[in-house]
């Protein structure tokens, strides 16, 4: 089975281009983190908020392709949403990813990292 | 355009194979147990690959039984052996890093009544002496150990180790499905009283390999199959003469050109090898100093394995036995060695052909490690 066969045309385009990876460089920036071990997923999430929105988002991850993807995807989701506003469900990310339920638990991990970043910006503003 | 290096599953019939099996195909070889006129020149092309591969393996041509594959073959020389004889002293040993086709049937075996027991390797892939003159006991039957090993490529001392059945009045069978055409073997040197051979992974046709039995298991071998009396009365059926004409001579081929393929192969894995091993986090599994030329397997730290695969586009590699990836699971065979499931799913088990050439090396190298250092640097430090 070739790559382009095994995972959704979405999945491999996030994976592959991997938009807004990286860290947060100058600025304040609030950073989540969450890591499960044994399959050593690790998220690590940074947003920077200016006026109660979230500006940027930027991310560092290592998990498998689905992993990878839904980090992506919620950093896309997320950037210009209003702190008070914007949220994650794991289930919704499965089926909006196509990505078998064995996945689901990768999915508790951006959400962790993703919730963690959230909630340090919300005390903060 | 795809680099395929995955030729410890299955290597692409040579041409020179295909186009004696289609010669066969369209002569219309007649059954060779016929005792016709077409029937004989059937029965003289089956004898001739018979003795070619015979050649190869320093047996006689008698010794070789036909079967479909190496997975028939073990199972033929575990179950043939082990059920000729009374539950009680029934004792077989097995290294728990066999093929499947081995670690199934003796799997089957204990439910039938047999005793099992499962010798460990260490972390370079070698099963020691010492611990197979542990497990062996006194009733013990047979021994089981693999010549080179489908993941790792490690070869075996099974010269030692048949010597100390021998001392100890066990039969040695060995699966050599990795090792034929790939390392010189003489099978009555080296000891063993059986061998698995298959061919589609040395340049043969998919579908036919055979079991060498030497003359200490032959009095004792039954078969698993009844019909006919083909190939000794151990596996009956109209023999698929295209198929062994195939076998013949990728066995021939494998002969005149043996050095020369040891050399390309060893020249291809060094390269890609010295790449490889240079970028951090890098390092092989199973040891160097005993690895069959066409086979590295190689693990990745700090990635996601899913994730390494999954970026080696235009790279046909495995992340261990064909067998084992349809299971889905991570490498039992390399957890044996020590790894864990994080570090044998981020393995990747690389093997060349005589059709690779070393450009195809050089691309391979390059997408891997292109992959490999985007996915490190995508990860939290």
């Amino acid at each position: 089975m070739s790559v382009s066969e095994a995972y959704p045309e979405r999945v491999l385009t996030l994976f592959q281009t991997t938009p807004g990876a990286g860290r947060g460089e100058a600025g304040v920036w609030y950073i989540g983190e969450a890591r499960e071990p044994l399959s050593a997923t690790h998220v690590r999430v940074h947003l920077q908020v200016d006026g109660g929105r979230i500006s940027a988002v930027r991310y560092e991850v290592r998990g498998c392709p689905y992993t990878v993807a839904a980090t992506a995807l919620v950093a896309q989701q997320w950037t210009h949403g209003a702190l008070g506003a914007v949220s994650l469900a794991p289930r919704a990310l499965l089926g909006e990813l196509a990505a078998p339920v064995t996945k689901l638990g990768r999915m508790l991990v951006v959400q962790d990292a993703y919730c963690l970043a959230l909630q340090a910006a919300r005390c903060k503003a | 355009m795809t680099v395929y290096l995955d030729h410890a599953a299955s290597t692409p019939v040579d041409p020179r194979v295909a186009a004696v099996m289609a010669e066969s195909l369209a002569r219309g070889d007649a059954n060779p147990s016929a005792t016709h006129g077409a029937g004989r020149a059937a029965r003289a092309q089956v004898e001739t690959a018979r003795a070619e591969i015979a050649a190869l393996v320093g047996a006689q041509p008698g010794e070789i039984i036909f079967t479909s594959g190496a997975t028939e073959a073990d199972n033929l020389a575990l179950f043939g052996l082990m059920r000729a004889v009374p539950a009680r002293g029934r004792h077989l040993v097995v290294s728990r890093i066999e093929h499947r086709a081995v670690l199934d049937v003796a799997g089957r075996l204990e439910v039938e009544g047999c005793a099992v027991s499962y010798v460990p390797s260490g972390r370079e892939g070698l099963v020691p002496l010492s611990a197979v003159d542990a497990a062996l006991r006194a009733d013990t039957r047979l021994l089981s150990v693999m010549l080179v090993n489908n993941e790792t490529g490690v070869i075996q001392d099974v010269g030692g180790i048949a010597a100390l059945c021998r001392s100890r009045d066990a039969l040695v069978h060995t699966d050599a499905a990795q090792a034929l055409g790939h390392i010189r073997m003489d099978l009555p040197s080296l000891g063993v009283d059986l061998a698995s051979l298959s061919a589609h992974k040395m340049g043969g046709p998919p579908g036919i390999g055979a079991l060498w039995v030497g003359a200490r298991a032959a009095p004792l071998l039954e078969p698993m199959l009844y019909g006919g009396g083909q190939e000794r009365g151990l596996r009956p059926g109209t023999l698929p003469v295209h198929q062994i004409i195939g076998f013949g001579e990728a066995c021939r081929l494998a002969r005149l050109a043996e050095s020369t393929d040891a050399a390309h192969y060893q020249a291809l894995t060094h390269a890609l090898a010295s790449h490889l091993l240079a970028l951090p986090g890098v390092r092989r599994n199973g040891t160097a100093q005993a690895c069959a030329p066409h086979l590295l397997n190689l693990s990745f730290s700090g990635v996601d394995g899913e994730a390494l695969h999954a970026s080696l586009i235009g790279l046909a590699v495995s992340g261990g036995s064909a067998c084992g990836a349809a299971r889905g699971e991570p490498s039992y065979v390399l957890r044996a060695l020590g790894l864990d499931d994080t570090a044998a799913e981020a393995s990747v088990r690389f093997s060349v052909g005589r059709q690779t050439t070393l450009k195809e090396i050089e691309i391979a190298a390059k997408i891997v490690e292109n992959a490999y250092l985007r996915l490190l640097e995508l990860a939290p430090s």
